[in-house]
């Protein structure tokens, strides 16, 4: 794994939300390249393109449950079985309080964890004490 | 003993007193001899014990009518009597006498006018005691009488049928339930009346019955009406055996329970209603609990970081407005949240929970308030009561009581606040009592656990507390009440189910 977390993807349908996180990792000097897909689909045809074209993976991802088209569990479905040559940390980002989320979140092996909307610097940190 | 010398009726070989009189004792008969010419009258001595009278009695003509019930009986002898004298003819009748000891006995008299030069000089009979068999009977008939009501009057159909199935008496209920009349139901079989997707139902017992492994049985089945409509009922059938047990017939039993049937698709019916409008709630729950709440962290997100880039919004007279109603906004979704949870957490986990380790722990989270406000707590529970509960419940009911009892303190007067537990019979009561401000029950008590109801002018009163220690207790299966007196105190009192 790598020391800093250079590249983070972003999966979240809701713009908003992609436009703040993404200014609060710049603001936090956390990060300055993020992908951002609006759905799970979207995510895996980028991701398998990048390894195809033997881009570099993101270091970590920031996985939205609910989505159209893909969902979030849909997309750790299909993570799972597509063979990415990068182990890389998902996070679960929710604004759902619903225990059975969360559990299903946690208890999930691809999941590092479950990080509660909205985000702040202290979520971040939370992710880089887990990533690194 | 008779001393007469005539001959009996029995035979007139048989002249051996003795042997006569065996057969009288063995046989219960009595006989009897009333000569016309000397007007006497003679009884054998088992005569005299079926009257109730001594050995030595010696009966009058003119009293002895008066053993025979005064009334239907009496006069049915004195006419008997009168056409034996008179045309000489027999007799042979039942009758009702009274004895010497005044017991009412049904006997049997018998008596054979005695005829010479045509004159009758005598008559002479047999007396039986037969009131044993004569009630044995009589409740016979009584029996079969309560039973012909029963089946002919019953609401319910009543039914005999053969040991093949087919009918062989129905009563009124039955026709009416089914539309037929008796006549077109008599010898046809139950299974053209039977709903063809319940013809095979009951066939094993109907064998185990006719195999004397089983004597009744009961089974909801479907007939068919007359109009084609089919019915519903439960069928009570009950096999008949003689004294060696061989089956004789079957007595059915047949109740319509079409009505029921429909209660119940009623009942069905709006189970599917409650739980579509449950299932909005819940969907609704899923609403405020997400998508609310992306939309509200969305806000705070928003204005957290542009503050942070341009601290100088801050000026702007609008921003701290904003910043107020984002917020407002937030803690508007988490109390709806909280609800929302609550409502919707599953119920059946609940565990033995040691009362007074919980308000321990209650007091230590707390500790700091109960410091800063010089609290003096009086605890009277015993260490050895359980409750049934979910632990984050009882936490959060006993510690929401407590800051309560704290919150809305008199002012002035330092908080005094009493936690009891007693065990009852049903029950566990847990009581939290303070002296604070005390709420006006006649006022409030309608409203008091209902949401965003706030009673004291308190900074950090937001309505919710009383209301979800409410749900959370009724969750857990129990009730609470309150007292209290304003200006003197509040005492809350929880029934928990104990274990």
């Amino acid at each position: 794994m790598n020391n800093s977390l250079d590249l983070i993807c972003i999966i979240d349908d809701d713009p908003i939300y992609t436009f703040a996180v993404r200014k609060l990792l710049k603001i936090n000097n956390f990060s300055d390249n993020q992908l951002v897909f609006k759905n799970g689909k979207e995510a895996l045809d980028g991701l398998i393109t990048m390894q195809n074209k033997k881009d570099n993976l993101p270091d970590v991802i920031l996985l939205d449950i609910n989505m159209p088209i893909m969902d979030g569990w849909e997309f750790l479905e299909a993570f799972k079985i597509s063979n990415f040559n990068k182990d890389i940390p998902i996070f679960i980002t929710s604004s759902s309080v619903d225990n059975l989320d969360i559990r299903k979140a946690t208890t999930n092996t691809l999941v590092n964890g479950y990080i509660s909307k909205p985000l702040n610097n202290q979520s971040l940190q939370e992710i880089k004490r887990k990533c690194l | 003993m008779s001393t007469d010398t005539s001959p009996t009726i029995l035979s007139d070989e048989i002249h051996d007193k003795d042997f006569l009189s065996t057969i009288e004792d063995s046989l219960a008969i009595g006989s009897w001899d009333l000569d016309v010419t000397s007007n006497t009258l003679k009884w054998s001595s088992f005569t005299k014990k079926i009257h109730e009278v001594a050995a030595d009695y010696t009966p009058e003509v003119s009293q002895a009518i008066f053993f025979y019930k005064e009334g239907s009986h009496r006069e049915k002898i004195t006419l008997l009597f009168q056409a034996a004298l008179e045309i000489g003819q027999q007799f042979d009748d039942e009758f009702i006498i009274v004895t010497a000891k005044g017991n009412e006995k049904w006997v049997r008299a018998i008596g054979h006018p005695k005829w010479e030069n045509n004159i009758c000089t005598g008559i002479r009979g047999i007396f039986q005691d037969i009131t044993e068999k004569t009630l044995e009977t009589k409740k016979t008939v009584i029996k079969e009488k309560q039973f012909r009501s029963l089946f002919d009057y019953s609401l319910t159909g009543m039914a005999l049928l053969s040991l093949e199935g087919h009918w062989l008496k129905v009563n009124h209920g039955i026709c009416k339930l089914l539309g037929y009349s008796e006549q077109e139901f008599l010898n046809t079989h139950f299974k053209e009346h039977t709903h063809l997707d319940d013809q095979k139902k009951g066939q094993k017992e109907l064998k185990l019955m006719l195999s004397d492994q089983l004597d009744n049985y009961q089974i909801e089945k479907r007939y068919l009406h007359k109009n084609g409509s089919s019915v519903h009922c439960i069928l009570s059938l009950t096999i008949v055996r003689d004294s060696d047990r061989k089956p004789k017939h079957f007595i059915a039993n047949i109740n319509d329970i079409s009505e029921i049937k429909k209660g119940k698709n009623k009942i069905t019916d709006l189970l599917t209603v409650s739980s579509k409008q449950n299932e909005r709630l819940l969907n609704f729950a899923h609403i405020v609990s997400h998508n609310l709440r992306s939309h509200g962290g969305n806000l705070d997100m928003l204005l957290k970081l542009k503050k942070e880039e341009y601290p100088e919004v801050i000026t702007n007279e609008y921003f701290p407005l904003i910043e107020q109603a984002v917020e407002n906004l937030n803690e508007t979704i988490q109390n709806l949240n909280d609800v929302a949870i609550y409502n919707s957490l599953d119920n059946n986990k609940l565990e033995p929970l040691n009362i007074l380790q919980y308000t321990n722990n209650a007091l230590s989270t707390i500790n700091g308030v109960i410091i800063a406000n010089q609290v003096d707590l009086d605890i009277t529970v015993d260490k050895n009561i359980t409750i049934k509960a979910i632990p984050a419940y009882l936490d959060s009911i006993i510690i929401n009581l407590l800051t309560n009892a704290i919150k809305y303190k008199r002012p002035g007067v330092n908080p005094k606040i009493e936690i009891e537990a007693l065990q009852t019979e049903s029950h566990v009561m847990y009581s939290i009592t303070d002296n604070g401000l005390g709420i006006d029950l006649e006022k409030h008590s309608t409203k008091l656990f209902g949401m965003y109801n706030v009673f004291h002018k308190h900074k950090e009163a937001r309505g919710l507390g009383l209301f979800i220690v409410k749900n959370q207790i009724e969750a857990l299966g129990g009730t609470v009440e309150v007292e209290s007196t304003v200006g003197e105190g509040t005492k809350f009192i929880i029934y928990f189910n104990y274990e």
